[in-house]
């Protein structure tokens, strides 16, 4: 019989215990969190594809955290959440927050686009993908807030904030602070 | 040495297909689908007693086979449906170079959904067919569409480009389309049309996405041998590729120059001894106008952020389209953006058309090698050089 592993997964910046068998398999992992459990987070977030793999960052994001997985084992951080570090096959994984520093890498204007609360399309409605400060090439998309179109370009040094959507906290980023 | 025993071994032997139309009313995707099949096979003079292979997405193979009645095979794949249908090719060809079965009729069957068209909206038979699984996407998920958009963003911003470059790729298809009696999409357009055409999503507009259609194209696939035994003239795959990297997700793509399009033109180019001062017409594709800007760059026609310049260059007033060095017209069928949106089938049939002789009014004379690179950046980039013996 194989050793159950202790495994440390930091979640919303506090460390818990979270038991990993190791093998079988990745992507099972036994969680003895507490707070936000599997079922408030399939709860709220009942039109979403939330799996085993991506649990983490949902969970985050009902506390206000946006979490990026990261290898504990080379440091390398990785997009999007993936049971397996793709740099060094590693299983030692921890959703981590990040600094919330990031600057423009793609922007686009939907004048059109899937219904969702509080996006009205009359005015295009910008979509970023954002360039974290943690590490090149690592991205994170979402919208832009507090920001005129014409200010808005690729390039821009951006920093998270969060709105709301459908009740639930939603990670946005805005121009920095100059 | 690049191994390729593949090269030259096996053929398109046939093609047919529907007509494409914006509205097929009551035809559900079975019988684009067959009737797509049973003109390929004619047209390769066989009869579904010679079929032993079958491959195409939707619908599963064995339901196509049932339907069409073919006796027996020995060999099927389904792959998923996921915006290209040359995966479908190279399997075929796999299959027949195996020994896995003979003769293959491959499909690629196109039908509005319901996401992508309003009108195919208030169809209530189409009403089940969604792509999403009942999960909703959000405006902020940069994949598929967005996702091309969004790099389309970065084109400008890296290379000082203009939307009138991304606007050069759609006259040229709405030209060629005005020469192709199936396409959807016939009137003339110019580069004011195109600059007056309804923003979709910025810097991309009505003119720079596909034409949701309804219809099928098929092909039979043999060897090489079998095939130079049939009516028509054999259109040999001399060399076929994808070309895929690690970090294919949308949005965590490297850059403009490192993605699919690198790996399929290095393989392609590695294992083709036919190559740009050959080919005799070319097929990039143009499912985003966008998209064939970057083929055009990446298989070495210009320099990066040069492809604008490159189609101004080789501009043809007479036609208002682009040929290369004077000799080499571009998606002469119109592509996917003036004779409809086929994920790529539609290229393949042009070109497996001209390379047999049977393009019609649009027959470029003397075409015999056939250069494509279907797809686009992330996970459905591919490469195909086809020649007629």
């Amino acid at each position: 019989m194989r050793p159950i592993q202790l495994q440390n997964i930091s979640i919303s910046g506090t460390v818990r215990a979270c038991r990993t068998a190791d093998p079988p398999c990745d992507g099972v992992k036994e969680t003895v969190l507490s707070g936000i459990s599997d079922a408030e987070v399939l709860e709220r977030y009942p039109r979403t594809a939330v799996d085993h793999d991506n649990k983490y960052f949902y969970q985050g994001l009902l506390e206000r955290k946006l979490l990026v997985n990261r290898c504990n084992a080379c440091g390398r951080w990785h997009q999007p959440p993936r049971p397996i570090c793709p740099s060094c096959w590693s299983r030692d994984i921890t959703a981590t927050e990040v600094s919330g520093e990031g600057v423009i890498h793609l922007l686009i204007f939907l004048h059109q686009g899937p219904p969702a609360a509080g996006v009205d399309y009359a005015t295009p409605h910008p979509v970023a993908v954002v360039e974290l400060a943690e590490q090149e090439g690592l991205r994170f998309s979402t919208t832009i807030v507090n920001a005129d179109r014409e200010t808005l370009r690729i390039g821009l040094p951006v920093t998270l904030t969060w709105i709301e959507r459908d009740g639930n906290p939603f990670p946005a980023f805005a121009p920095a602070a100059v | 040495m690049t191994r390729y025993p593949v090269k030259d071994k096996v053929a398109f032997a046939g093609t047919g297909a529907t007509a494409f139309s914006r509205d097929s009313g009551e035809r559900s995707q079975l019988s684009l689908c067959a009737e797509a099949c049973t003109r390929a096979v004619e047209n390769a003079g066989l009869t579904a007693a010679d079929i032993d292979g079958i491959a195409g997405a939707v619908p599963i193979a064995y339901k196509v086979q049932s339907a069409l009645g073919i006796p027996e095979t020995t060999w099927w794949t389904s792959p998923p449906q996921e915006g290209s249908f040359v995966q479908v090719i190279l399997e075929a060809m796999n299959a027949v170079y195996s020994g896995a079965c003979n003769t293959v009729i491959a499909y690629h069957t196109f039908y509005r959904l319901p996401w992508a068209s309003r009108a195919a909206a208030k169809d209530p038979f189409r009403r089940m067919l969604s792509i999403t699984g009942g999960v909703s996407p959000a405006p902020e998920d940069v994949w598929g569409s967005v996702g091309y958009t969004a790099w389309a963003s970065r084109y400008l911003y890296e290379y000082g480009a203009s939307r009138e470059d991304f606007g050069l790729v759609a006259v040229n298809s709405r030209s060629n389309a005005g020469r192709n009696p199936n396409a959807v999409m016939r009137s003339p357009i110019g580069m004011d049309d195109y600059l007056a055409a309804r923003m979709i999503r910025w810097p991309l507009s009505l003119l720079d996405m596909d034409v949701p259609i309804d219809g099928a194209v098929a092909f039979v696939i043999t060897t090489a041998e079998r095939a130079r035994d049939l009516p028509g003239r054999p259109v040999l795959i001399h060399a076929a590729t994808a070309g895929v990297i690690d970090r294919n997700e949308e949005d965590q793509t490297p850059g403009l120059r490192n993605h699919g399009q690198r790996v399929t033109v290095e393989t392609l180019r590695a294992r083709s001894d036919l190559w740009l001062d050959d080919m005799d017409v070319y097929y990039p594709y143009d499912g985003f106008s966008f998209i064939t800007l970057s083929w055009l760059e990446a298989i070495g026609l210009c320099g990066p952020g040069e492809a604008g310049a490159f189609i101004r260059d080789n501009w043809d007033d007479k036609t208002n389209s682009l040929v290369i060095h004077g000799k080499v017209p571009v998606n002469t069928h119109g592509g996917s953006l003036s004779e409809g949106g086929t994920q790529g089938a539609g290229h393949i049939r042009e070109a497996v058309l001209q390379l047999r002789g049977e393009a019609g009014e649009r027959q470029v004379l003397g075409a015999n090698t056939a250069i494509l690179t279907p797809g686009g950046f992330f996970f459905n980039a591919h490469g195909l050089v086809l020649r007629a013996e």
